[in-house]
């Protein structure tokens, strides 16, 4: 039997993939998809992950999601408390291994805007603001960007402000680190000699081709891409019943 | 040590007109919402606004008229979306936005609560924010004299008031936070002036039988004001949840041109707590 994957799950699961065992992990806030991606994570392949909330607690016991990523009841049953002050030392030390960012525009070069849409001294559109996106970047082992709508707006030739630090913006000893961009269509990194982004995975139901036209600039295709593996009925299961309300959902809309 | 208890009336009274502000908590938890109403209720102005990551504080004195200037890291509504009132009055060029990052803010905090000037700290390069910084004069490039590392100075950020929503404290400001602290006792240790409010009063007695729960020794603050239900409809850890239907019903306002109607309703009719 093969039933449809819906996007969130698709996105869930390959974010969840990124996490390898014995990582430290922090997510941060307005972040639904990162909570139950490390949630996948450490009741699948990577049980010994250290887990670090934004609400601050460690390891916690987590039963649900709810609206805030902060929700103290994210904190049930954690071991500790590890404030983001003291995640960002362990982050300066390189032992933060990986972080998920999201972004409201990202470019060729992997880098994102959550800043402004126009001009910084008089937007068009004010967005929230990069939060950890401008320190975390570029020294963070592995930075994961989710993006839910993956269109030519939101892919484009160059974004508006550089919140987020791509390669063309780096030193040379921050390009070392790696940064994944998960969309609702595929996976892509910039494993090339040009750190440039390129389509690495496309998800079931959708190609190549696909992603090419909603991308806003020539993204390159690398050359051993594949159809990104979906998550089985015991993932799916997982997400269903830490997020019964479906707050994973409100990304989409 | 003396008694700092007051009323939230004479509390709200150590933010002057102008004055660089910090409140305690997190986006939906601990905020310290109940003094947030009395500053509207009291008509302050050209407040100028820092923190990491706050959300319905911030907005509602947006909303309400208090703010010049405002620096975060983020000011959102997480997953319900954008702040309208800072969205609103930033793109009008109502209100003087300066977006900043978590690190550096928490790092400013740092550096006053350690007496110092500033700090370094590592990443931001390469980031327009950086370059926003530096031109503000809120962070600069720096050689680290060791190891000729390229670091970032952090400017310290001392706000004049730091108001934090605790638990529990005694009469004199000896202060207990119960479950996350997000980055209080490191504001409470930045600010000029603390401003505690809190759920309950304990006697002095009981804060001597558990002195390792004191998250806020009383020489660090100024004023205790007992304030139940205090950071409602944000969240506070032991007591109550968060009450996302009120969030919802403010964002609801908000977007249908309301907002006026619900600061009558909610924070000069009183009837929010």
């Amino acid at each position: 039997m093969n039933a449809k994957i819906e996007t969130p799950e698709m996105m869930i699961y390959a974010m969840a993939s990124q996490i390898e065992n014995f990582d430290t992990v922090l997510h941060g806030v307005s972040s639904p998809l990162p909570i139950l991606a490390m949630s996948v994570a450490r009741k699948t392949h990577a049980p010994d992950m250290a887990y670090i909330s934004g609400a601050e607690g460690v390891d916690p016991e987590l039963n649900r999601i709810y609206p805030s990523s902060f929700d103290v009841r994210l904190n049930r049953n954690a071991v500790a408390y590890f404030g983001l002050h003291e995640a960002f030392d362990l982050a300066q030390r390189g032992e933060l291994n990986l972080m998920y960012l999201g972004a409201a525009q990202v470019d060729r070069y992997g880098n994102t805007n959550l800043s402004v849409i126009g001009d910084i001294e008089r937007p068009k559109v004010q967005l929230p603001g990069g939060a950890a996106s401008a320190f975390l970047m570029p020294i963070t082992p592995k930075v994961v960007i989710w993006v839910t709508r993956h269109t030519n707006r939101v892919f484009v030739e160059e974004v508006d402000f550089v919140t987020g630090q791509g390669y063309n913006h780096r030193e040379d000893e921050y390009k070392k680190n790696e940064i994944v961009v998960i969309s609702n269509l595929g996976i892509m990194n910039f494993k090339n000699p040009d750190r440039v982004m390129q389509i690495q995975h496309y998800h079931a139901g959708h190609s190549v081709d696909e992603i090419k036209e909603n991308t806003g600039f020539d993204i390159r295709v690398a050359p051993d891409v594949s159809e990104s593996t979906s998550p089985g009925p015991n993932v799916i299961k997982l997400i269903n019943e830490i997020d019964p309300d479906g707050v994973r959902g409100s990304e989409f809309h | 040590m003396k008694k700092v208890l007051t009323s939230l009336q004479e509390a709200a009274g150590f933010v002057e007109d102008g004055a660089l502000v910090t409140f305690g908590g997190a986006t939906f938890s601990r905020a310290p919402m109940e003094f947030v109403r009395e500053l509207v209720r009291q008509g302050k102005k050209n407040l100028n606004l820092i923190d990491r990551e706050p959300a319905m504080d911030f907005d509602l004195l947006i909303g309400a008229g208090c703010v010049k200037k405002v620096r975060t890291g983020m000011l959102g509504f997480e997953v319900f979306g954008m702040a309208p009132n800072f969205r609103k009055k930033s793109e009008s060029g109502e209100l003087v936005t300066k977006e900043g990052a978590c690190q550096p803010i928490i790092a400013g905090f740092r550096a006053a609560a350690m007496g110092l000037p500033s700090i370094p700290i590592k990443g931001m390069l390469g980031s327009d924010l950086l370059t926003i910084s530096e031109v503000i004069g809120s962070q600069k490039q720096i050689q680290d004299p060791f190891t000729g590392e390229t670091m970032i100075a952090v400017r310290a950020i001392e706000p004049d008031v730091a108001i934090i929503h605790a638990q529990k404290a005694d009469e004199f400001g000896n202060v207990r936070i119960e479950g996350p602290f997000y980055e209080d006792v490191i504001k409470a240790k930045a600010a000029k002036k603390v401003v505690v409010t809190v759920e309950e009063l304990i006697p002095n007695s009981e804060i001597r039988r558990m002195p390792e729960a004191t998250t806020l020794p009383h020489f660090i603050v100024d004023a205790v004001v007992e304030t139940p239900r205090g950071a409602y409809p944000c969240s506070c850890f032991n007591y109550y949840d968060v009450e996302y239907g009120h969030i919802q019903e403010y964002l609801k306002a908000a977007a249908k041109d309301q907002f006026k109607e619900y600061l009558d309703k909610y924070v000069h009719g009183r009837e929010s707590a």
